[in-house]
């Protein structure tokens, strides 16, 4: 057991020394100063800004800003649709895959878009290789940059600067961050064994004499990308369980860390661009010590296993149902509250078949979206957040609540409103719509609680961008129910993505435009620790109570059911 | 400013028990008629009509008449099994309605303070006589009602200023503890920006002073000052705005989240429980947030009459901001700068609580 927790508290302090390097080069990026890519990228970057008529020198308003992210994400997402839908007259494509049906491609394409990648298709009977580099591969690289974009742009906003240029921020994410990185990590993955290749599957002869099609593909520079921007779709269906994504313990090692490394440096940018890193250190460490206890109650539940199952070996061990026994529980854990808590939603094992606690950890991230987050708008949830308790414990103490000497009003907390209000209509209206018609929409594998847990988790999934998906729902063509759940998680992932994103530009717009207030002996300070244990209270308050009742009702009661040794 | 004031020799600290002795009387609050009236109050207030201007409260309210028929028939919304539901149905009516009373009582309590510090402070503002300057130069007695903005008055040692003016002519000092709580008598003489403008209700203590009124009766600095105290015409702060915008919010998310909840009884059967104990702590919690933020920031202007009776130490009153033209610090309420810091307690002798002044840590040289 110890052997297990040793290597998480490893590779978290991993993550703590990788934290603000990555964060000062992000912050060197967006600030336009000098970086070791400059003589690479400078003109290449020229070149796309003079190809697409993007003056690179050009501030947006808030609303300019989200008028050209949205614009911008339309577009793709049409080329996208296109795309899957003629992949069969396109080319590489040695299966002969034909048309997906139309409310797959559609959903892929929303999916991949918003980087959640919810995958209701498998990648290898599904996507011919031209759908998953040029399509798939190509929403990979845009989605996160949209996303690093809207995080810069909001801590621009943030600390009084102007909002910047879209088209500039998400080339320059693309361009500085994601490419290179990717193209690293992808060498890595192919040295550890990862296949990188154009031809059809290999059909080999087993053992006992029958012939098996082994699906292969150009996997390694689709993971490496599917894990750096926290975008979670598999190559294959099995995603990260599958050992031609992730072979051994050290990719694994390397995938844990690539999801986390830009949602943690983006904590440390912003301590750079306001120029106080004690505060983003105070951010980071609380983010990574409420990311502790979630995997340490993930770990310690699945360690000591299932009850039932240990009643009928008669002895004690770890629950590896639906695990990949060469990864183990420690790292299995490890990777499932970073998926899910990084909004990357690629598990090395079958989430269904994780322990209770574990579905409560992982819905438990999906629903607050700030431990972590995703690229970039996770950091400006985590200020939202901040917005709350400044606002709340300034009326408190009789102080007017204003964050780093800009006042919190009414327009301010209207949108922050709006984006605490969107998350729990857009996971619990839906699921209570499927759960009032089991039997016509819902498709759950499991009824009871376990089945409560399925339909919730999938469209908590789907608003919080994760993708992550508790396999054993009917979501997939040709189940009846698929149609249903396309087309709603269609829209619950493009609402829980572009709203928000909406209100956080906007956000940031009326905080770059306000007077700042000089720091006076009587200002709120928040970079201090009782400031930010208070944020933590907040941030478990509103997100614990907003859902209390579902997660009582799912994984909670199901936990107590077996641990009562009784079979739901 | 002039200098000559800053070198006067008058002590900086008040002398206790000076002319402010007798006012202390006058201020107490009669603690238990308010309660008594607050009680009634509460009860008063459960009418819906009131209830639905405080949206969180209303939907506690409905809540707890839900509950409450939901104790008399357990099944009246669909079959619910279970032991003893009438017994928890009543105890969570029990709790929401004791919610529903106690924040009705708070507010009560508050209003009732309110409505006793403005009588303080009407008290302040007696109706006085008032001797009129008439242009021939003779001298009519009216009330201070009666004066207009134009006219000149002449008051002498001992009177009640009864208007808000300018002096014309005369040095005197008066007592201006009634609304800045400082008890040193400040210099007013004609000619100067600061020192020559008088404010009603406040003492004339030494020599004589002819005074231009320079507000129409019920426009006078006292009078905005009971007006905001009282609340009638007060504008809600954008903190409050704010504050209800975000209240609003978190009541709609408790909505969503128990109306949903409330579907969910198809999948099972538990969830009538969670549903009454998440009903209950989402109404507990929204509105003693609530709650909590009205006790410590009643209302803006609420500091004025604590530092009336508490002149010991200098601060700058709320009140100041209120005299200001400058609408944003007088609507912020919940604002800062009533903590005392070093650079307020300087030189209060050249504090004058007339239109246009800031603060007294601000001096004109």
């Amino acid at each position: 057991m110890l052997e297990g927790f040793f290597q998480i508290a490893l590779t978290l302090l991993i993550l703590v020394v990788l934290t603000p390097i990555m964060g000062s080069y992000l912050a060197n990026v967006f600030l336009g100063k000098k970086t070791f890519l400059d003589p690479v990228m400078t003109p290449l970057e020229q070149g796309i800004y003079l190809l697409g008529g993007a003056d690179p020198e050009e501030n947006m308003t808030g609303r300019q800003y989200a008028q050209a992210v949205l614009i911008s994400n339309s577009a793709m997402a049409i080329l996208v649709f296109l795309l899957l839908m003629f992949q069969a007259r396109l080319p590489l494509n040695p299966t002969g895959l034909g048309m997906p049906t139309w409310d797959t491609a559609l959903h892929t394409t929303i999916s991949f878009l918003v980087a959640a990648d919810l995958q209701h298709y498998s990648g290898e009977t599904t996507m011919s290789y031209f759908s998953q580099i040029a399509a798939l591969g190509f929403l990979m690289f845009v989605a996160p940059a949209t996303g690093a974009a809207v995080g810069i742009a909001f801590i621009r906003g943030l600390t009084g600067r102007p909002l910047g240029n879209f088209y500039v921020d998400l080339i320059r994410s693309i361009t500085r961050v994601l490419l290179p990185i990717s193209i690293a990590v992808g060498v890595l993955l192919l040295m550890a064994g990862v296949p990188e290749t154009l031809a059809g599957p290999q059909t080999v002869t087993t053992l006992e004499g029958a012939t098996q099609a082994i699906a292969r593909g150009p996997v390694a520079n689709f993971e490496s990308i599917k894990m750096l921007g926290d975008n979670g779709g598999g190559f294959f269906g099995a995603s990260s369980a599958h050992p031609y994504e992730n072979p051994n313990g050290g990719t694994n090692f390397l995938e844990i860390l690539c999801q986390l490394l830009l949602p943690a440096a983006f904590i440390y940018t912003y301590g750079v661009f306001i120029g106080n890193i004690k505060q983003a250190w105070l951010l980071f460490w609380m983010v990574l010590a409420i990311f502790g206890v979630l995997i340490g109650v993930t770990a310690v539940g699945e360690y000591f296993g299932n009850p039932l199952v240990n009643s009928i070996l008669g002895e004690q061990t770890p629950n590896l149902e639906g695990q990949e026994v060469r990864l183990g529980w420690a790292q299995t854990a490890l990777f499932a509250m970073t998926t899910t808590a990084t909004m990357t939603g690629s598990s090395n094992a079958a989430f269904d078949s994780l322990m209770p606690m574990s579905d409560f950890c992982a819905l438990f991230n999906m629903f607050l979206q700030v431990i972590w987050g995703s690229i970039g708008t996770g950091t400006a949830h985590l200020f939202v957040f901040v917005f709350l308790t400044v606002f709340l414990t300034g009326l408190m103490v009789g102080r007017t609540p204003e964050f780093l000497g800009r006042k919190i009003n009414k327009r301010e907390i209207t949108l922050v409103g709006v984006i605490v209000l969107i998350h729990p209509i857009l996971i619990l209206i839906p699921a209570c719509i499927t759960l009032g018609f089991p039997h016509t929409l819902a498709g759950i594998s499991n009824p009871g609680f376990h089945g409560l847990t399925q339909v919730v988790y999938e469209y908590a999934s789907a608003a919080a961008g994760n993708g992550s998906d508790m396999a054993g729902l009917g979501n997939s063509q040709p189940a009846p129910t698929a149609l249903w759940y396309n087309l709603t998680t269609g829209v619950v992932l493009w609402a829980g993505r572009f709203i928000p994103i909406i209100a956080v530009l906007l956000l940031a717009d009326s905080f770059s435009h306000q007077q700042m207030t000089p720091v006076t002996a009587s200002t709120l300070l928040t970079d201090n620790v009782l400031f930010t244990v208070i944020t933590a209270a907040t941030i478990l308050i509103l997100g614990v109570l907003t859902f209390l009742p579902v997660l009582a009702l799912g994984p909670v009661a199901e936990a107590f059911l077996i641990a009562h040794g009784v079979k739901s | 400013m002039n200098s000559e004031f800053q070198t006067s020799p008058q002590p900086l600290r008040p002398h206790l028990g000076g002319p402010r002795a007798s006012r202390k009387q006058t201020l107490k609050v009669n603690t238990k008629s308010l309660y008594q009236r607050a009680v009634k109050e509460a009860f008063v207030k459960l009418n819906p009509k009131v209830m639905v201007k405080n949206p969180v409260m209303f939907v506690v309210w409905v809540g707890t008449i839900i509950t409450a028929l939901m104790t008399i028939d357990p099944n009246l919304f669909g079959s619910v099994p279970g032991k003893d539901l009438r017994f928890f149905n009543f105890l969570i009516t029990l709790i929401l309605f004791f919610t529903v009373v106690f924040a009705n009582f708070a507010e009560a309590v508050a209003e009732g303070r309110g409505k006793a510090q403005a009588d303080a402070l009407r008290a302040t503002k007696s109706d006085t006589i008032a001797q009129k300057l008439l242009p021939n130069g003779s001298i009519q007695q009216v009330s201070s009602t009666a004066l207009r903005r134009g006219d000149q008055v002449k008051v002498i040692a001992g009177d009640i200023i009864p208007s808000d003016g300018e002096v014309v002519f005369g040095v005197a000092s008066v007592d201006e503890s009634a609304i800045t709580g400082e008890s040193a008598p400040v210099l007013k003489e004609p000619g100067s920006d600061v020192a020559s403008s008088v404010t009603g209700g406040t003492r004339i203590i030494s020599d004589e002073l002819i005074i231009r009124v320079t507000s129409d009766p019920g426009q006078g600095f006292i009078d905005r000052m009971i007006a905001l105290v009282e609340g009638a015409e007060r504008t809600k702060t954008p903190n409050e705005i704010a504050l209800t915008v975000l209240l609003a919010v978190l009541t709609l998310v408790f909505l969503f989240v128990v109306a949903t909840t409330n579907r969910n009884t198809r999948v099972n059967t538990a969830s009538n429980t969670v549903r009454a104990i998440s009903f209950g702590v989402f109404v507990r919690s929204a509105p003693s947030t609530k709650a909590i933020i009205r006790s410590i920031n009643p209302w803006p202007g609420s500091d004025v009459t604590r530092i009336m009776s508490s002149s010991e130490m200098m601060r700058v009153p709320p009140v100041t901001e209120l005299a200001t033209s400058d609408p944003g610090s007088f609507s912020t309420g919940a604002d800062s700068p009533v903590i005392a810091d070093s650079s307020t307690l300087a030189t209060p002798k050249t504090t004058s609580p007339s239109d246009g002044m800031m603060s007294p840590a601000i001096t004109f040289t």
